[in-house]
């Protein structure tokens, strides 16, 4: 019994020592004109593939970051694609008319600079970086 | 033949190191609202042994003759309202030949995520790739499985002067989403594309070709995460204006319409698609003379891999077989009655905007039935029955 406990304790520490990436690592962040306060994951998929562009009545446009832990953490836990299937999915609207390509920033830093100054703009940082001026949207 | 694949990749690679750094969007400001630029081009070389292909001659040194252009501008003129236009131009053997179309232009409003209008020069949404076709960065493979999808007669579906109804609707009980589009509008032809090019052999010539067309398309994302599926259905009513032997000649649709049903599944860097495709075409030829009853039945399996961050490779096998009453092409076992393609690709991305492929191609048939499949009688006196193709083909898209 003893064991078992052991185990399973090794094996959930493994698991987290093996995973690089969790949504903890990433915070989701609004335009502080968007009302909404809370989203659901799905709201966030359907933000960033160009499906939905309201959140709570307010409309809204997804700002991506170019690359980097966030952005692969977030591709990985809310969008299900990676950056080149992203790319493919994005490029395949915009060469058909069915979409502009999304805002794409470098860092951080831009995001946030980025979504405190346009209205309705919605993005992601790293869970370390400094949200001033922005509002961060808890995921349920 | 390694004195051409050498100036191919040399090119490539020269265009890549000099443009390169000059490839991103670009975007302007007008009227206070942002504009987006983009485009994206392409360069193939295609040799073959056996039979002439797509029009070109490709079975002495080989042709560059396959190149095109696109060129689009886009804009949100308020929330939920857009607008864009797309410049396309390509020459392809003996087809295209510089002539420019409007690809697409429309103004798209979606009032809802379940509801939105598409109006103008729209994109018709047929199977997995019709409007996509033209976008080679997208996939692996050089040219797409041509049963469903011939290069040469790109020009006949890709796109309706009218409207769409679209949206997309999420179902209850985590059992997926559905996508739909509805369309109506008119189709219009190139005078420079596959069909009109086939007819003048037989002596027609083509002022114009085209009509209503109408349909829907519905695809489900399942739950199981990845996997698609979906049918579409076109119904056509098409008329051709042009001249026989100096004399006025009609062509009329009876009866025209195809069946599509697709799936894809994509797991991390696999991606598999399949679709098959019937169409059914009923149509009164030589002012009412004659009747041409066609019929085609086309499928294909295709795999592709992202073995590297830059470096994916695939295969599928793309069946076609067609039958005219009128040219008598009735037994599909027949060469004329077909074409078998089994197809191998190797992509390379030079960078994120610029791509290199190489691809073979075995095919068995050569299909003349009521329109062609890649073979025509004007590069081939004589057909034979199978033929091996080398595509190389390079991109860059910004």
């Amino acid at each position: 019994m003893k064991n078992k406990k052991l185990f399973s304790m090794l094996a959930a520490l493994v698991f987290v020592a093996s995973s690089p990436i969790f949504a903890a690592d990433v915070k989701v962040i609004a335009n502080p004109s968007v009302s909404a306060t809370s989203v659901s994951s799905g709201d966030i998929q359907s933000v960033f593939l160009l499906d939905k562009d309201s959140l709570g009545g307010s409309h809204v446009q997804p700002v991506l970051v170019k690359g980097g832990a966030a952005h692969e953490a977030f591709l990985k836990e809310y969008l299900g694609k990676n950056d080149s299937a992203l790319q493919a999915f994005y490029r395949s609207l915009v060469f058909t008319g069915k979409a502009s390509m999304p805002k794409s920033v470098a860092n951080d830093a831009e995001v946030v600079a980025y979504v405190a100054k346009t209205k309705g703009a919605v993005g992601y940082v790293s869970a370390a970086a400094s949200t001033e001026g922005v509002k961060t949207l808890e995921v349920k | 033949m390694r004195l051409v694949i050498g100036r191919f990749m040399a090119a490539a690679a020269l265009a890549a190191l000099s443009f390169s750094p000059t490839l991103h969007a670009q975007e302007f400001k007008f009227f206070d609202r942002t504009v987006q630029v983009h485009g994206f081009g392409s360069q193939g070389y295609v040799k073959t042994d056996g039979n002439n292909w797509l029009t070109m001659n490709t079975s002495d040194d080989g042709s560059f003759h396959m190149t095109d252009v696109g060129l689009n501008l886009s804009s949100p003129l308020i929330d939920k309202l857009r607008a864009g236009a797309q410049v396309y131009d390509h020459n392809l053997g003996q087809l295209g030949q510089w002539h420019p179309s409007l690809d697409w232009a429309f103004l798209d409003f979606r009032a809802k995520q379940w509801l939105g209008f598409r109006g103008g020069k729209v994109k018709t949404t047929v199977g997995l790739f019709t409007d996509t076709q033209d976008l080679d960065f997208l996939r692996t493979f050089a040219l797409l499985p041509q049963s469903v999808y011939p290069i040469d007669m790109r020009d006949a579906n890709i796109a309706h002067s009218g409207g769409d109804v679209y949206g997309r609707v999420p179902l209850a009980q985590r059992m997926g989403k559905l996508d739909y589009t509805v369309w109506s509008g008119h189709r219009n032809d190139s005078m420079h594309g596959g069909y009109a090019y086939f007819l003048q052999y037989h002596g027609t010539v083509e002022n114009s070709y085209g009509g209503l067309q109408y349909g829907g398309d519905v695809r489900w994302e399942t739950p199981v995460k990845g996997l698609l599926l979906g049918i579409s259905r076109l119904d056509e009513d098409l008329i051709g204006i042009g001249t026989r032997a100096g004399l006025p000649n009609v062509e009329k649709t009876k009866k025209d319409f195809t069946n599509q049903f697709f799936g894809q599944y994509i797991h991390k860097n696999l991606e598999i698609d399949s679709e098959f495709k019937r169409q059914y075409r009923d149509h009164i030829l030589r002012n009412g003379t004659a009747e041409d009853q066609g019929n085609l039945h086309a499928w294909y399996v295709a795999g592709s891999y992202r073995l590297f961050k830059r470096v994916s490779a695939g295969s599928y096998y793309s069946h076609y077989t067609a039958t005219s009453t009128f040219n008598k092409i009735l037994d599909t076992d027949l060469p004329d009655g077909h074409v078998y393609d089994k197809a191998i690709t190797g992509r390379v991305d030079i960078n994120r905007f610029w791509n290199v492929k190489v691809e073979g191609h075995f095919m068995d048939g050569y299909a003349l039935a009521s329109f062609p499949e890649g073979f025509y009688p004007q590069q081939n006196q004589t057909f034979a029955s199978t033929t091996n193709g080398l595509v190389m083909k390079t991109g860059f898209n910004f």
